[in-house]
């Protein structure tokens, strides 16, 4: 399966550019997820990639040839479309073998491909139906299916999911991550879903205002951020962000600010020291704080409960530090009030630290 | 039509028995007409009580008849040429407004152009000239501009073969009425049309591009099928036009390609009016266009692109 290389890849829709060069290696049988906020440029990306947007400068290379100039039906890949796009006036078969019939394939074989492509989204008993007489779900396989067909060495997803309801979203990104691991392909998913994109991927990409943030595997992504965009963005809920300022206290590095004065331990208090700056921001995910009452000072933060979010095993609290919010997961089972003052432990591990200034971790 | 007291008023319903009796009326009164003798017709008695007589249709109809009436004595009226006549130039003219015509105003929603947003808006301002004022201009070009020289090469092949005057004229010929009942309907079809393309979702055609579809199966592939319902409308319009068109079909035929309307009036003279056959004739000329719109409005079913789309 074929290998894609992004080059410097820049779009501009008249003086506005909004991809600003991204460099980018996709390797082979690889699951790739572009993550980013609405408007970031991840569509725009897997579109220039599909040809279906122009690309203003540099060139993507699938296999080392370069194919910017080529049209979409030049490129060897399937596309499976936000809105699905099926074609309405056709049926269900017709529209799996849409592409197919257009290459001229024997019938014999197009019917093969058809049952077998169906039996793999479970869509056998709905052949002969046309897509307005099918629901959300069924439509979303139709449109699995007919890019499955095409045997195509990539795979491009611009946001499936995004149309079906929450129930059934989880359904079928249990179903596309079975899928990913059957079909030999090199997978390019876009999606402004964080879960989604931790759950499919082999490797994201977080995109934000047109640049490259970060990319590398979920776990990277979760446990090492490069900066304080990435950190807010994977993980839910997002973490928690406390301004505070570094401060050496005989060779004890503190980071302290409005309502926290916590110890850094280890690697994380020798880096802190070597940074010139000393504004920071202090980012910790809310499964990194502890409920614990006798919580050392030094290893913990004092937070005002304001508002309990129960959603069945854990409960969210919505907590103040200060001029800070601050998020916390607690066991349903803890004896939280509202309006309390709580002490809550800090995992020293779960602690990151962010410029103030370029927002870049230390 | 919301609340139920609506259906309940009886002006609702008197409104509605007017408006029937006034687009059945002249119908049932041609109807009835067209079996009458001219004295039943003209003698002003209730028009309810009299001998019904297939006369009119007879003579109406007297080129295309097997048998001769006895009370037809010259058959001057060539009914069935006409309708010939009448059939190639609707029909003809109204496929070719409609391939013209869907593919214009896919090129004025889809492409970037300069320019784009004046044409589009500039076209239906051609539909508003009215056909009288064509008229002149028209019959002058076809009878003087368009024509194949008679001492030029195909004008002279012409004259060879067939003889007679040698240069060729549109005036006179199907394309001429054609081209100019074409030129007539195209505006108003592109601008009906554009309204059916805007609603194909974009990301049908992109689908179709990644599918390996070219610009041109895209076109006729996915978008065409989904327009279907605008074109029967489209096509309904035009045949209508063209099949009931009278002032620039008098001044542009001749004797051998004159439409059934032109036909009718042949039967006013100074000395008489034929009513019976005119209104036999008119039934009939009735005929094709009740067809053809049956057949097309099947084709009209809304919600094409039902399913197509996540809305």
């Amino acid at each position: 399966m074929p290998t894609i290389r992004l080059e410097n890849l820049v779009k501009r829709y008249g003086n506005v550019e909004v991809l600003h060069g991204i460099n980018l290696e996709m390797a082979d049988n690889e699951f790739t997820v572009l993550v980013g906020p609405s408007g970031c440029g991840k569509s725009t990306t897997l579109r220039m990639i599909a040809g279906l947007e122009d690309v203003s400068d540099g060139e993507i290379f699938v296999d080392d040839k370069p194919v910017s100039h080529l049209e979409p039906k030049q490129r060897d890949l399937a596309m499976v479309f936000q809105d699905y796009a099926l074609y309405p006036h056709m049926n269900v078969a017709q529209n799996i073998s849409f592409a197919l019939r257009l290459a001229k394939r024997p019938k014999s074989e197009i019917n093969a491909k058809v049952r077998e492509v169906a039996d793999m989204v479970g869509l056998t008993d709905f052949l002969a139906r046309k897509p307005g007489a099918l629901s959300g779900g069924q439509r979303q396989r139709v449109a699995m299916a007919r890019a499955l067909a095409k045997d195509s060495g990539i795979f491009l997803f611009d946001e499936p999911l995004s149309n079906l309801d929450a129930k059934l979203r989880g359904q079928m990104r249990a179903e596309l991550a079975l899928m990913s691991q059957r079909v030999e392909k090199n997978m390019i998913y876009v999606t402004h879903d964080q879960i989604e994109a931790m759950t499919l991927a082999d490797r994201i990409v977080v995109m934000h205002g047109g640049h490259i943030q970060q990319q590398g595997t979920p776990e990277e992504l979760f446990k090492k951020p490069v900066n304080k965009f990435v950190a807010g963005f994977m993980g839910m809920p997002p973490m928690n962000f406390l301004d505070g300022e570094i401060h050496d206290r005989a060779g004890a590095i503190h980071v302290v600010g409005e309502g926290f004065d916590i110890l850094l331990e280890g690697e994380k208090a020798a880096t802190a020291k070597a940074h010139s700056a000393k504004d920071v921001t202090l980012g910790i995910r809310p499964s990194d704080l502890r409920f614990e009452e006798n919580a050392n000072p030094e290893q913990s933060l004092q937070l005002d409960v304001q508002v309990s979010e129960y959603v069945g095993a854990q409960s969210v609290l919505l907590c103040r530090c200060g001029p800070a919010r601050v998020m916390v997961e607690v066991n349903s089972e803890s004896p939280v009030a509202l309006g309390q003052s709580l002490t809550f432990a800090v995992n020293s591990a779960g602690v990151h630290l962010f410029d103030r200034k370029n927002e870049n971790a230390l | 039509m919301s609340s139920p007291n609506t259906k309940a008023n009886p002006a609702f319903y008197a409104v509605i028995a007017l408006l029937v009796f006034m687009s059945v009326g002249p119908v049932i009164l041609m109807f009835m007409n067209s079996f009458k003798l001219d004295v039943d017709i003209i003698s002003g008695t209730s028009g309810l009580i009299f001998l019904p007589t297939i006369q009119n249709y007879e003579k109406a109809l007297c080129d295309v008849l097997w048998y001769e009436p006895d009370h037809v004595d010259f058959c001057s009226l060539k009914f069935g040429g006409a309708f010939v006549n009448s059939l190639i130039i609707a029909l003809v003219s109204t496929i070719l407004t409609l391939v013209i015509g869907c593919m214009a105003a896919y090129a004025l929603v889809r492409f970037r152009f300069m320019g784009r947003d004046t044409v589009s808006l500039t076209t239906l301002m051609v539909r508003m000239v009215p056909p009288a004022v064509l008229l002149v201009p028209v019959f002058g070009l076809w009878n003087n501009e368009f024509c194949l020289d008679r001492d030029g090469l195909v004008g002279g092949a012409i004259r060879e073969a067939f003889g007679g005057r040698g240069d060729v004229c549109l005036a006179g010929t199907h394309s001429g009425i054609i081209l100019i009942y074409v030129a007539m309907n195209l505006p108003f079809v592109i601008w009906i049309l554009q309204s059916f393309i805007v609603q194909v979702p974009r990301s049908l055609e992109e689908a179709a591009r990644v599918d390996g579809a070219g610009p041109f199966q895209v076109f006729f592939k996915v978008v065409l099928p989904l327009i279907k319902p605008g074109l029967a409308a489209a096509a309904i319009f035009t045949f209508r036009i063209a099949w009931n068109e009278y002032l620039l079909a008098s001044a542009l035929s001749d004797r051998d390609t004159k439409t059934v309307p032109i036909l009718i009036v042949n039967n006013m003279s100074e000395f008489n009016v034929e009513w019976g056959v005119i209104m036999a004739t008119g039934m009939l000329l009735a005929i094709p266009p009740i067809i053809f719109t049956l057949f097309a409005s099947r084709q009209i079913i809304t919600g094409m692109t039902a399913g197509a789309v996540k809305g």
